[in-house]
Formats: C-alpha cells, sequence, structure tokens
C-alpha cells in the first residue's frame, strides 16, 4: 500500500491481462469488483479470490492519500478481500454450518448488481418521463430593456442592414467538435522542464513566447494540476501579484514518464482539492498556497 | 358547467398530478365517481381527436401532459419547463430506498459500499425521499421512504409500477430493518446527532 501514496488518483494502470481500470468511473468498492468479475467471466459463486484481490489491489493502488474519503471504502474492501484470502488458506473445521468465507461478499455482489440493474431500468423510466411535459414553474430570465437607448437611424441604414444579412438556416441543432490548439499535457512538461534546471519560476515567463490567450489558461491549468499531484507548489505574495511555480522536494523521477497518461481527462480537479485561488488569499506573508493535508 | 369541464379547467391549470377526490373539491356538485367519469371521458376525447396532450395517470393522481413524441419541437423553448435528471449516484441510492423502504442510511451505504449521506441529503432536497420514522437501532436512525414526487419523476401511477424483483436476475435480500412510525416532526439538528452516534459504533 505505500506506493498508493505517491500515485495521482484516477490513474489508468494496465492490468495483467491487459485491461485498464479507471477508478473515477467506480461508484464504490462494490461496483469495481463487479466489473472485474463480469469482464472476466468469472463465476460469482466460485470467486478466485487470490486473483480477483491481487487485481482489485493493484487498482487501488493509484488513489491518492488525499482522496482518503472516496479511498477509504476501497482500502476497507481490499482489507475484506485480504482476510477472506486468508480464511480461505486456513484449514477451516469440517463442520457444515460453516460458510464459505466469501459467502457474505457473494451475497453483496448479487444484491449490488440487482440495484445496478434496477437502477438503469430507473434511469430508463425518467427518461420517458422526462419527454412528457406539463406546465410548471420557469424561473424569470433577465430580458434587456429595449427603452434604455434610443434608436437613431434612417431607413436606408436599415435597408443597407438588412441587405447584409444571410438567412440563418433553419435551427439545427449542431454539435461543433474543436480541436484543442494548446494541450495542457505540453504545458505541464513544459513547468517541469523549466523547473528541472531551476528551484522556481515565474508563471509569466512561461508564457511570453506565447501570444494566444489559450497558453495563459493551459499552462495555469497545468499548474494547478500539478499543484494538486503535488509535483509543485504555486506561491504568491499577495492577490494579484506574480505566480511563481517551484519544485516539489523529494517527487519520483519515475512518475515523469506517465505524463501523458496521466493528465486526461484534464476535468477531474476537484472542487475541495487545496487548489490556489489568488482572489481569495488570507495573508500575503503566509506560503498559503501549500497544501495542507 | 358540467362536470367533465371543470374537471378540465382543474387539471390544465395545475402544474401536478391531482387524485379524483381532491379535483372534486372544486365544486358541491362533484363527488369522486362523477370525476372519475369525467376523467375517463377526458381521457378517451383527447386521444380520438389527437390532441398533443393527454390525461396521464401519474402518482396515485392525474395530470395534462404533452404526448412524449412533442418532446423534441418543446426543447427548443426556454419557457417550456425542462424536466431535470439525478446523477448515477442519487439514482442508485434512490433505487436502494424505493425497494428497501423504510431504510436507513447505514443499510443504504452497506449496500452501495459508500458513504452516502450527501446523496440522501440530495434526494431529500430534490423531493424524492423524505424521512418516514425511525429505527430500533442505536440512536434510533432515520429510516427514509420515496415520495409521490417520486412516482411523478419516474412516470409511475404507484410503487407498485417499479420494476418487480421477481422479474430481476437475482432476488433482494429480506428487509431486516424495523420501523418505529413518528408522529412528531423531525427536529433539523437531531439527524447530525444520530449519525455521529451511529458512526461511533
Amino acid at each position: 500500500m505505500k506506493r498508493s501514496l505517491a500515485t495521482p488518483p484516477g490513474a489508468t494502470r494496465a492490468e495483467p491481462e491487459g485491461f485498464l481500470v479507471e477508478l473515477d468511473r467506480f461508484q464504490g468498492p462494490l461496483h469495481l469488483l463487479l466489473h472485474l468479475i463480469r469482464q472476466q467471466d468469472i463465476d460469482i459463486f466460485d470467486i478466485p479470490i487470490h486473483l480477483i484481490t491481487r487485481q482489485f489491489l493493484e487498482a487501488v493502488e493509484g488513489i491518492h492519500a488525499e482522496d482518503l474519503d472516496s479511498a477509504g471504502e476501497f482500502l476497507e474492501m481490499a482489507a475484506t478481500l485480504v482476510r477472506i484470502k486468508a480464511q480461505m488458506v486456513l484449514p477451516r473445521p469440517l463442520e457444515e454450518e460453516d460458510e464459505d468465507p466469501r459467502a457474505e461478499l457473494v451475497r453483496r455482489l448479487l444484491e449490488y448488481e440487482q440495484i445496478q440493474e434496477i437502477t438503469s431500468r430507473l434511469e430508463r423510466s425518467e427518461a420517458e418521463r422526462a419527454r412528457m411535459r406539463g406546465k410548471g414553474y420557469v424561473e424569470d430570465r433577465p430580458r434587456p430593456s429595449a427603452q434604455e437607448v434610443p434608436l437613431e437611424t434612417t431607413w436606408e441604414e436599415v435597408m443597407e442592414a438588412a441587405m447584409g444579412v444571410s438567412l440563418p438556416e433553419l435551427m439545427d441543432r449542431e454539435h461543433r467538435v474543436t480541436p484543442r490548439t494548446v494541450s495542457m499535457e505540453e504545458k505541464a512538461v513544459l513547468i517541469l522542464n523549466h523547473l528541472q534546471g531551476e528551484d522556481g519560476v515565474e508563471f509569466r515567463h512561461l508564457l511570453a513566447p506565447f501570444a494566444d490567450k489559450m497558453h495563459g489558461v493551459m499552462t495555469f491549468l497545468a499548474g494547478l494540476e500539478l499543484s494538486r499531484r503535488r509535483r509543485i507548489h504555486l506561491r504568491q505574495a499577495q492577490p494579484f501579484h506574480e505566480l511563481w511555480l517551484y519544485a516539489r522536494e523529494g517527487e519520483g523521477i519515475e512518475e515523469e514518464a506517465r505524463w501523458e497518461a496521466d493528465l486526461d481527462p484534464p476535468s477531474d480537479i476537484p472542487t475541495d482539492s487545496p487548489d490556489p485561488d489568488e482572489d481569495t488569499l488570507p495573508d500575503p506573508d503566509e506560503d498559503i498556497l501549500e497544501e495542507q493535508r | 358547467m358540467n362536470a367533465q369541464q371543470i374537471v378540465e379547467a382543474v387539471l390544465f391549470a395545475s402544474d401536478a398530478p391531482l387524485r379524483a377526490d381532491e379535483i372534486a373539491r372544486a365544486d358541491e356538485s362533484l363527488d369522486e365517481d362523477m370525476v372519475e367519469v369525467a376523467l375517463e371521458e377526458l381521457k378517451a376525447f383527447y386521444l380520438e381527436s389527437e390532441r398533443a396532450f393527454g390525461l396521464v395517470e401519474l402518482a396515485e393522481g392525474y395530470q395534462i401532459l404533452t404526448r412524449p413524441v412533442f418532446a423534441g419541437y418543446l426543447d427548443r423553448f426556454d419557457t417550456v419547463p425542462r424536466p431535470s435528471r439525478l446523477s448515477g449516484p442519487a439514482l442508485e441510492a434512490l433505487a436502494i430506498i424505493a425497494y428497501r423502504q423504510p431504510i436507513g442510511r447505514l443499510e443504504v451505504e452497506y449496500i452501495r459500499g459508500v458513504g452516502s449521506s450527501g446523496v440522501i441529503r440530495t434526494l431529500q432536497d430534490r423531493g424524492m425521499v423524505e424521512v418516514v420514522g425511525r429505527g430500533e437501532g442505536l440512536g434510533r436512525p432515520l429510516l427514509y421512504g420515496t415520495t409521490g414526487r417520486f412516482l411523478e419523476h419516474f412516470g409511475f401511477q404507484s410503487l407498485e409500477d417499479l420494476p418487480r424483483p421477481e422479474d430481476l436476475p437475482v432476488v433482494l435480500r429480506d428487509r431486516s430493518t424495523a420501523i418505529l412510525p413518528e408522529d412528531d416532526e423531525e427536529d433539523p439538528g437531531d439527524p447530525n446527532q444520530l449519525e455521529l452516534a451511529a458512526e461511533g459504533s
């Protein structure tokens, strides 16, 4: 379990059988366990507990210490699995009423599987019901007032404007996919590269070569992400001052190689993480941007 | 003014399902049976005349709702209320509460394998579940059950409309929670204390 403290949450890692487990996808340990069992067509009434325990532990290794809220539940299940595994190995008295150590777990898994089935049926009912509409309260939206600016124009101007308008297409709902021109991975690598030679780097310095605003946004996001992953510190003397990025001491070099894989998806920054928010810094002198946990 | 018109007016203006006996309160000349008759007539009439809406039986009552085929047109209007959906975890907790009610938080958490106080609070805020009593266990934990709003949200007429356990691949365990009905209001400060007491066990 030692390594679980060093690797970030939601990390994807390959299992011996060659499929990926992303913990974020799972509602909880039972969900993950059921996934492992179903994915490999394992007979739920005869779970190879050593195999499942190993796979479960491997998947759980990715949990970050900061995530202890949800990690606790996974770790508890890991402990249960290890205990069952031990009970399986120990000789049992051959009395009939003695239950298979796995029995309770199997019951829970079956029950959970059924709840999942019910959940998906509820979801379908919900979607069906949502297609029938009744009256209801719709919140008032502010409408722009037309009276505030007196309109001064001539018919010629109106005519000219009207001729310049091309008729809009009929209301087509269209989903546009635009490529992200600047990637956060790229920026994370940029930050880390800068920090290899120096202790710290100014945020502004990282942006200097780029004109597009998107570079600033992605660099900032990469900074937050790196800070969340405890790779760097972010410091700022006081609100709206220059932001500094510092390398954290004692960081593992082995993590370097995993950057590409780990950074996706970039949107999983939890709202309650101790990420800095420069608008709400309480004390200018303190190193408030350091993570507390 | 005949009974059918009165029933229609009441349902037209209501934004939630109404039971026949509730509709009957609209006028002294009405009783529940008359309303039932009028409801059947209206339902058939809307269907025959191919109205875009129909009389739907919902949450043990009736409501006038547009027919599902029109959903796409309505989606283009901000002025038409759009039903909100529940999150995955909320649905999961709700499924457990619906089938095992009355049920306490700890039991929900045991079945899901994860902490559920936040998600239960969300369900309470959304009016999908409510406290229906107290268990006998340590600290007399709050027990939750589903509401009429729950039936409405999923288009069920009653809890009988839930998928039957025997139709599902696996049979649920017997419920084991004892319930003591509670007649006085719950004290908002109380649940937290109870939670703490239960967790300390």
